[in-house]
């Protein structure tokens, strides 16, 4: 019997804001343990918390840029749980009315995963496990995050990594969260469950709590899918619950006692006035928003031509696409400069960060003038490519590194008489070529090149010195 | 009227215990209290209760600047245990 993965989603981002969510402590990830509070976000009596205004607009921009409808009107409510994470045993998040709902992210098969609901909440505080004991570092508390939360849509693991990987990059271009994964600004629930081929009716399913990397989400829902096969052809029953990826053993486990029952008894905070967010305010948002990696893609495939490989590089990191955009303008050949980005100036940024940030001290516009002069057979291809090293090294124009002389290159006679002189002096290399041997034609090309210090075309002297082993 | 199988329930995720003769008490206790908010919402029916504030205030905001936050001594103060700057919760004797 076949089976087919069910599965949903629940996305943790924090927010990339420099204050906590209700007050005005810093978010810097990291600092010395419970450094980085205040009576507020230690959940102390008597204290008022106050929503930070770019919380709000961050929520309203992600839902915005992943098609949600924005509610005008919303509120915090308060959802109890006692767990030594929450100071003040509830957190304050959106329970009926969450401040945008209704979206979808497109996957390139065309389909659409449904998001339910975007809300905004606080996060918890940090629990380090040691020996039985638990010790907590509350400066993670009160961080904004927002929950992101699709339907029951997606059919295969694939579809999993795919939606998480654009809703990364749409959140990193829009600038709402910087979205470290490992620094766990990215955290991610799912409901998985298993159903025969064929059927309308969902199985029972579970949740894989908080996981932080694709490559573990992966694997845990494999694993959790694989279970629940298992369970279900041997003819048993899968209970409902929250289980919990063991990275180190590639298995989920069961993390909460069954006895236990969840209600969070959510009611509305009384201490948080209602959120108000007109049209008007909306449609501000809306033109702040920058380009989205959906739409450079699109550009950057069927109006520069590009090979959809090379758009998807370039788009990964916005500041990568940004500088190809910069570097191509007023060049016809925009494959052009894709590929130098992609071969020579990516090589200059080797890790993730280099890239995330395009950290080359060359300006875009002085590659674009390097191209320009390639485009209009200025200068030869391995010109280019030696003066754009020499640009990389220094930052500097192309102007310092090769003259107007050698923009002239150099004309037919002066070839033809260098192409002579080549054969003449590589008679072995003319004997094995004429033998058979392709590579040798190489050596005499190379020799061309450095007679002219690199300046000839070596296509036109590939030409010509076929023609002179031909007739001599 | 509440039934004895919600009591429990409530008193279960509440973690009191609840003898079987108290549960009966509680069923009498309970619905009072239910019917008298029932009364209550029968009264505010036509308000907006969704988004009901008192204060009419809506859109209180802080910036999203940062200011320093509170020493940590005064943040652990009231702590007992715990080392280098954490709090601690002990092992507990549950599970």
């Amino acid at each position: 019997m076949s089976y087919e993965l069910v599965a949903g989603l629940e996305t943790h981002v924090e927010l990339s804001t420099k204050a906590k969510i209700f007050c005005q402590c810093t978010t810097e990830f990291g600092g010395d343990p419970n450094t980085h509070c205040c009576p507020i976000c230690m959940g102390m009596p008597g204290t008022l918390p106050k929503l930070n205004k770019k919380v709000v607009e961050y929520a309203v921009k992600a839902g915005l840029a992943t098609n949600c409808k924005i509610r005008n009107v919303s509120k915090m409510d308060r959802k109890n749980y006692t767990y030594p994470d929450l100071p003040k045993a509830y957190q304050i998040s959106q329970f009926d009315k969450p401040i945008c709902y209704d979206g979808y992210i497109k996957l390139s098969s065309g389909k659409n995963i449904r998001i339910n609901r975007i809300h905004i909440e606080e996060d918890a505080g940090k629990l380090i496990h040691e020996g039985g004991d638990t010790y907590i570092d509350y400066n993670r508390g009160g961080v904004p995050l927002i929950e992101i939360v699709t339907e029951p849509d997606f059919r295969s693991i694939d579809e999993v990594i795919e939606y998480l990987e654009k809703l990364r990059l749409i959140m990193k271009y829009i600038g709402v969260s910087d979205v470290k994964m490992q620094e766990g600004s990215l955290r991610c629930d799912v409901n998985i469950s298993a159903r025969k081929k064929g059927d309308e009716k969902f199985g029972t399913r579970t949740e894989i709590k908080n996981m932080n990397s694709l490559n573990f989400i992966a694997k845990a829902m494999e694993y959790e899918f694989n279970r629940h096969v298992d369970i279900l052809e041997s003819g048993g029953v899968i209970d409902q619950e929250t289980r919990r990826y063991d990275s180190a053993l590639n298995i989920t486990e069961s993390m909460r006692d069954k006895e236990d029952e969840d209600d969070y008894r959510y009611f509305r905070d009384p201490d948080l006035v209602n959120i108000i967010i007109s049209e008007e305010e909306i449609n501000k948002l809306k033109v702040e928003l920058p380009q989205l990696p959906d739409k450079k893609l699109d550009i950057f495939m069927n109006e520069y031509g590009l090979p959809k490989d090379d758009a998807d590089l370039l788009i990964k990191y916005k500041k990568i696409a940004e500088y190809f955009e910069e570097a191509s303008k007023g060049i016809k050949n925009k494959k052009l400069v894709s590929n130098y980005i992609l071969s020579q100036v990516y090589r200059r940024m080797p890790t993730d960060s280099d890239k995330e940030e395009c950290s080359v001290s060359l300006p875009p516009k002085y590659l674009g003038e390097l191209i320009s002069l390639l485009e209009n057979k200025k200068i030869n291809s391995s010109m280019a490519s030696q003066a754009l090293e020499k640009m990389l090294d220094t930052g500097k124009p192309v102007s310092e590194f090769i003259s107007k002389k050698d923009m002239e290159g150099i004309d037919e006679g002066l070839l033809r008489e260098i192409c002579l002189r080549a054969v003449d002096e590589n008679k072995e290399a003319v004997e094995s070529y004429l033998g058979g041997k392709e590579k040798a034609f190489g050596a005499i090309i190379g020799y061309i090149m450095k007679e002219t210090r690199g300046k000839a075309d070596p296509q036109k002297a590939a030409e010509i010195v076929k023609e002179i082993i031909k007739t001599s | 009227m509440i039934t004895k199988e919600e009591v429990l329930r409530i008193a279960k995720i509440a973690k009191l215990y609840v003898k079987d003769d108290e549960a009966d008490r509680l069923i009498e206790d309970m619905s009072t209290i239910i019917d008298y908010a029932d009364a209550i919402n029968a009264i505010v029916e036509d308000r907006d209760v969704e988004f009901d504030d008192i204060n009419n205030i809506a859109n209180a905001y802080n910036e999203d600047v940062v200011l320093p936050s509170y020493d940590r001594d005064e943040i652990l103060k009231n702590r007992e245990g715990g080392e280098n700057g954490y709090f601690l919760v002990r092992k507990s004797l549950r599970g």
